[in-house]
């Protein structure tokens, strides 16, 4: 079999397109997934924080949270069909007890630090949920791993200079952000 | 000197080979999922399909998850082995270029 080096030129340039496509589609999957249900649980809920009272919120967190954790382990179940791995089941094993863990001293962090306000420990739990996010992204997807630092920053500026306005900065800017993210990797990848 | 694989040449198999080639060695990937990631329709992927399969290049596992088959496709040791050939080969007519 003969090509011309033209031909040969074209077939390593389609290798080299599938191979970065691959590699892009297989690690965005999960993460536009988990920043779309974060964000849209993040957009609600501190909406809610910052305009209705104090009784009500801890219910729609709850609910949120139970919503959004379900909805991520289903779609991320969903996702991990694509790719047949035989370490898949020790994986995620892995990663349950790597949050669980996290959630363990996230607590325990709450607990010393005592928070004299929500705000406090609003801020306490983003920190904590996105060094999880930091390490999932650093063991799964290199690609994907700035995007927690960006949200990380904006919850920090809205926390130090906007601190009336936290909850709806926190609504807009993380949980709106986290969702424009999403889709935008989305439709990119 | 590495030669030209007449099979895996074709433009879509040597895009399903440098898909399945960049999954880890034991990893296999679902048949709509490679479609989609292809632009390819059903038949078109599945003729395809069977002729790496044919020449055992490619592993074809199918399977029930929740009482719905599933398709899940991976690239044997050979066909990885003959897709590096295979690149080998371009890169050096690309340089005598």
């Amino acid at each position: 079999m003969n090509i011309s080096p033209n031909e040969a030129e074209e077939a390593l340039a389609a290798i080299q397109t599938m191979t970065q496509k691959t590699r892009h589609s297989i690690a965005s999957g999960g993460t536009y997934i988990t920043l779309i249900v974060t964000g849209i649980v993040w957009l609600i809920g501190f909406m809610c924080t910052q305009f209705l009272p104090k009784e009500i919120t801890g219910y729609i967190w709850g609910g949120l949270s139970i919503i959004g954790g379900t909805l991520g382990t289903v779609l991320g179940f969903r996702m991990g069909r694509r790719v047949h791995s035989p370490s898949t089941g020790t994986i995620a094993k892995r990663i349950v007890i790597f949050w669980l863990l996290l959630v363990f001293y996230g607590i325990a962090a709450i607990i010393v630090a005592r928070p004299t306000d929500g705000k406090q420990a609003t801020m306490l739990i983003v920190l904590f949920i996105m060094i999880g996010y930091l390490a999932m992204s650093l063991l799964f997807s290199f690609a994907s791993v700035w995007w927690p630092l960006p949200i990380t920053v904006l919850a920090l500026i809205g926390y130090f200079l906007l601190p009336d306005y936290y909850y709806l900065w926190m609504s807009i800017l993380g949980g709106g952000g986290m969702i424009v993210l999403g889709l935008y990797i989305h439709s990119r990848w | 000197m590495a030669e030209l694989n007449e099979t895996i040449h074709q433009p879509v198999r040597l895009r399903i080979m440098a898909a399945l080639v960049t999954l880890e060695s034991a990893d296999e990937v679902d048949f709509t999922y490679l479609r989609d990631l292809l632009e390819v329709t059903d038949g078109n992927l599945g003729a395809h399909l069977r002729k790496l399969e044919d020449a055992g290049y490619i592993s074809v596992n199918k399977v029930f998850v929740e009482r719905k088959p599933h398709t899940y496709v991976s690239a044997t040791p050979e066909g990885r082995q003959v897709f590096q050939e295979h690149v080998k080969a371009l890169e050096s007519i690309l340089k005598s270029k």
